[in-house]
């Protein structure tokens, strides 16, 4: 592959109007650095490292991941991502241990497809870690059949670089899929998916938190598409941006003509920590059926002074007070995960980034 | 069209109620659009060297531009080539009164229900609400009324035309400083044909004696309608301006680019209110104007105002989006809107708020009503500057939709950069209901009046802002719009 980011959209275009294209080959031209170590959590099942984008068999333990080719889709980002990847294949009925996955870079850049299908009924969880530097692309293809259940949890931790995920998910009938992303490294990224329900009833849950400080830009662009009746979405994502750093929030639900009966809900928040922080919001809605309940609500500004003042009042010191505070309102995104050893580690990594953007 | 014709489809105007054509001699400028064009229309209207310089230079970037692809509007390709860029209806000198007007224009107006009569009945009474009456009929203005009381407060209230031979250094100093010239195709096209439109000038410390009106009407066939409205409110004005739309049933696709450019100097305040019917096309979306509009507030001084409310019933296309820039410290900026559509009718239209200023509010209410096969859209931005200390915005865009075969889109962007500030978003689409719907009928309404009364109070807080004479109009409007669209 080479370093040339050439093919990309440009920021002219809606859909990019807030992406950090120059990021992607910034961070694919930085200089390499040692592969960090690579820390699993302490989880039963499926542990697989890769190295820049290569299976590291000694140190991975693939229990019913299979690793082979994989076609890309036609997305910018995904088609690039073809070539050797993970899949994880449920049969019916089928329940499997957490499939942990740490993605480890030294730099350049790495591009890497995956793909989740689960058969009717089956249920199954993957935790996604991403650490060290360059660009990490991934593009990730979910198939759920009737009744299937999936709980993703990805963090991006990377000090530096760039991550960009592709996903590409089919919600089949009353199947389930929950999903939180967290961004508390200091990358930049870009988080796009489109989201099909499928199937008649399907839910989603999808949302997350980024956090921003210094020159960082992460953003997510998400499109959940309602193409069957009695869908529900959820879209929960909450925004800290410090210093001059930016976040985007990007999310849509489109609700085709006979999808009746869609409960649609997107809640994005976004906290500015400086002045020179930005935050970016897009809540839409494209409705093609008469019959159903969408709401989206959208607020930015800073911390509750009321709040603050009342914390104040009752001998809590104002920097304690702001770190409760900024805590409760990155806690709602994260609060899903299933997990709670996941949802611990999750939490653990959002306190510590608070902790030194609050400082 | 012979006057037969004219009764004919006067005759069959319940479909489209102001849907007539009238037949006044116009004089037209050559098909085409190119420099040659530019000059002539310069030319026509005996406008100085500056102002022909200005028109060819935008003129020149036009052509390096390309026709915006981002709404979500489906635009058949539009042949700049094959429409005429000026038509003016031929004249006996200037008119002194209303009576002296072609009584063709005067039936027109009478068909379109304004009042011109009742303002005169109301001019003589005394102490009772005038409204000056600005009429342009196809690109050029007719009568100006009202000149004389204006003139005594120190209004000026021209046609753009005028202005620029009369007042050009006014002229020049705000022309397109709101909405730049090259600030986006249509705008561009407009800054290089524009034909003709509406000078406004309040000067410091006067209210506005009258609500200002025009009624712009496009009437001749395949001539697209180039208007410039700029609105100057020295320090401590106060003005409000109605802006009331319908057109004559048409087949073919009629180009409408219009730019509106305010500004509200230190405590000003501007009301703008637009009434836009223009024709939507039949059943199947055949005929209908196109219309792209770039209006844009300065809120440049301190404390100053700017309202904008719409009510959108008409066009085929509707690309709109009256913004407010509030850079003056304390400045307010509201947007009330409401869009319906219907057949096969779309609508892309909302507003920016662009808070660069300390303390600056704003407010934007937005209410789109789709039926039929049509498309309805909010789209909308809220900017808010690093420098901007203390922004308070709330938006709500509620959508109603009638029937399920039409959509209804809400894309807001929020970009904020200051963390003091106040930023709110709601937005909800639902159908109309059924229980309010029987209720309505239970009671003797049949089924149109029934929706008509739900809509109307579905929009009802938009409609309030409206100055009285409009909200009527409006009102009616609404309950046409939305004929067929049940049962």
């Amino acid at each position: 592959m080479s370093d040339a980011v050439l093919d990309l959209p440009s920021a002219r275009e809606e859909a990019w109007r807030w992406a950090d294209l120059g990021g992607l080959a910034a961070a694919a031209a930085l200089a390499p650095v040692a592969a960090p170590e690579a820390e699993f959590l302490d989880l039963l099942g499926a542990k697989l490292l890769f190295v820049d984008g290569v299976l590291d068999e000694a140190r991975s333990d693939l229990h019913r991941v299979t690793v082979g080719a994989l076609a890309a889709d036609d997305h910018a980002l995904g088609r690039r991502a073809a070539g050797t990847g993970w899949s994880l294949h449920l049969d019916a009925q089928a329940v499997t241990d957490p499939v942990q996955i740490v993605h480890v870079a030294t730099g350049r850049q790495n591009h890497v497809p995956s793909e989740i299908v689960l058969a009717e009924d089956a249920a199954a969880e993957v935790v996604e870690t991403f650490v060290g530097a360059g660009w990490q692309n991934r593009f990730t293809r979910t198939r759920l059949g009737k009744g299937a259940r999936l709980m993703r949890s990805v963090r991006l931790l990377q000090p530096a670089g760039f991550v960009s995920l592709r996903e590409a998910a089919e919600i089949g009938e009353a199947a389930s899929l929950v999903a939180v992303f967290l961004g508390a490294g200091g990358q930049g990224s870009r988080i796009d998916a489109q989201l099909t329900m499928a199937g008649d009833g399907a839910f989603v849950e999808y949302g997350g938190t980024l956090l921003t400080s210094a020159e960082q830009r992460q953003e997510c662009a998400v499109r959940v598409n309602h193409a069957k009746p009695n869908g529900a979405s959820r879209q929960v994502w909450r925004a800290v941006a410090a210093d001059r750093s930016q976040v985007s929030l990007a999310a849509a639900v489109e609700v085709a003509r006979h999808a009746q009966k869609t409960d649609g809900e997107q809640s994005l928040r976004g906290l500015l920590l400086d002045r020179t922080a930005t935050v970016n919001l897009k809540p839409e809605l494209e409705i093609f059926a008469d019959d159903v309940k969408c709401a989206h609500g959208a607020t930015v500004g800073e911390l509750d002074q009321r709040a603050m003042f009342y914390m104040q009042s009752r001998g809590i010191p104002r920097a304690r007070a702001e770190a409760i505070l900024t805590r409760a309102f990155v806690a709602d995104a994260l609060e899903r995960i299933g997990d709670e050893t996941v949802r611990a580690a999750f939490e653990a990594d959002a306190d510590a980034w608070l902790e030194a953007a609050l400082d | 069209m012979a006057t037969k014709n004219a009764e004919a489809l006067a005759a069959v105007s319940k479909k489209y109620e102001w849907g007539f054509a009238t037949e006044v001699e116009q004089d037209f400028a050559p098909k085409g659009l190119n420099e040659d064009t530019v000059r002539y229309i310069s030319a026509k209207k005996g406008e100085p060297e500056w102002m022909l310089d200005w028109r060819l230079k935008a003129f020149r970037k036009w052509l390096t531009m390309e026709s915006p692809d981002w709404a979500k509007l489906n635009i058949p390709p539009i042949d700049y080539q094959d429409a005429y860029y000026y038509a003016e209806p031929k004249q006996k000198k200037t008119i002194a009164s209303l009576d002296e007007l072609d009584p063709e224009i005067r039936r027109t107006y009478e068909k379109l229900g304004i009042p011109i009569a009742e303002q005169e009945v109301l001019a003589g009474v005394e102490g009772a609400r005038k409204i000056a009456v600005d009429a342009v009929f196809d690109s050029v203005s007719v009568a100006t009324t009202f000149r004389a009381e204006l003139k005594a407060a120190g209004v000026i209230f021209l046609s753009i035309s005028e202005a620029i031979r009369e007042y050009p250094e006014l002229v020049k100093k705000w022309l397109g400083k709101v909405v730049p010239q090259h600030d986006n195709y249509f705008a561009t096209l407009n800054s290089a044909v524009f034909s003709d439109g509406t000078f406004v000038y309040i000067p410091e410390g006067v209210r506005c004696p009258m609500e200002l009106s025009t009624y712009f009407r496009i009437n001749a066939e395949n001539t697209g309608q180039f208007e410039r409205t700029l609105i100057v409110a020295d320090k401590g004005a106060y003005v409000s301006y109605l802006e009331g739309c319908t057109a004559p049933m048409r087949d073919e696709n009629q180009l409408h680019a219009a730019v509106v450019e305010l500004v509200a100097l230190d405590d000003a305040e501007i009301k703008y209110s637009t009434v836009q019917n223009w024709y939507p096309g039949d059943e199947n979306g055949v005929g209908g104007i196109y219309n792209f509009v770039t209006k844009r507030a300065l809120c440049q001084g301190k404390n100053s105002k700017v309202a904008w409310t719409q009510v959108e019933t008409g066009s085929a296309v509707t690309w709109k989006y009256p913004s407010c820039v509030l850079a003056g410290d304390g400045s307010v900026g509201e947007f009330y809107s409401v869009a319906v559509t219907n057949n096969r009718q779309q609508a892309d239209t909302g507003t920016k708020m662009i808070h660069l200023g300390k303390n600056t509010r704003s407010t934007i209410v937005s209410k789109g009503i789709s039926a039929g096969r049509s498309d309805n859209t909010y789209r909308g931005l809220v900017r808010v500057a690093p420098t901007a200390e203390g922004v308070r915005n709330f938006t709500q865009c509620d959508s109603l939709l009638l029937g399920d075969q039409c959509g209804a889109h809400t894309i807001p962007y929020i970009e904020v950069r200051n963390p003091s500030a106040q930023i709110e978003h709601e937005a909800t689409t639902s159908k109309i209901s059924e229980d309010q719907l029987f209720y309505a009928m239970s009671r003797g309404l049949d089924s149109e009046a029934a929706v008509a009364l739900i809509v109307n109070g579905f929009a009802r807080e938009v409609l309030q802002q409206l100055p009285m004479e409009f909200a009527v109009e409006a009102q009616k409007l609404l309950g046409i719009s939305l004929e067929g669209s049940v049962g």
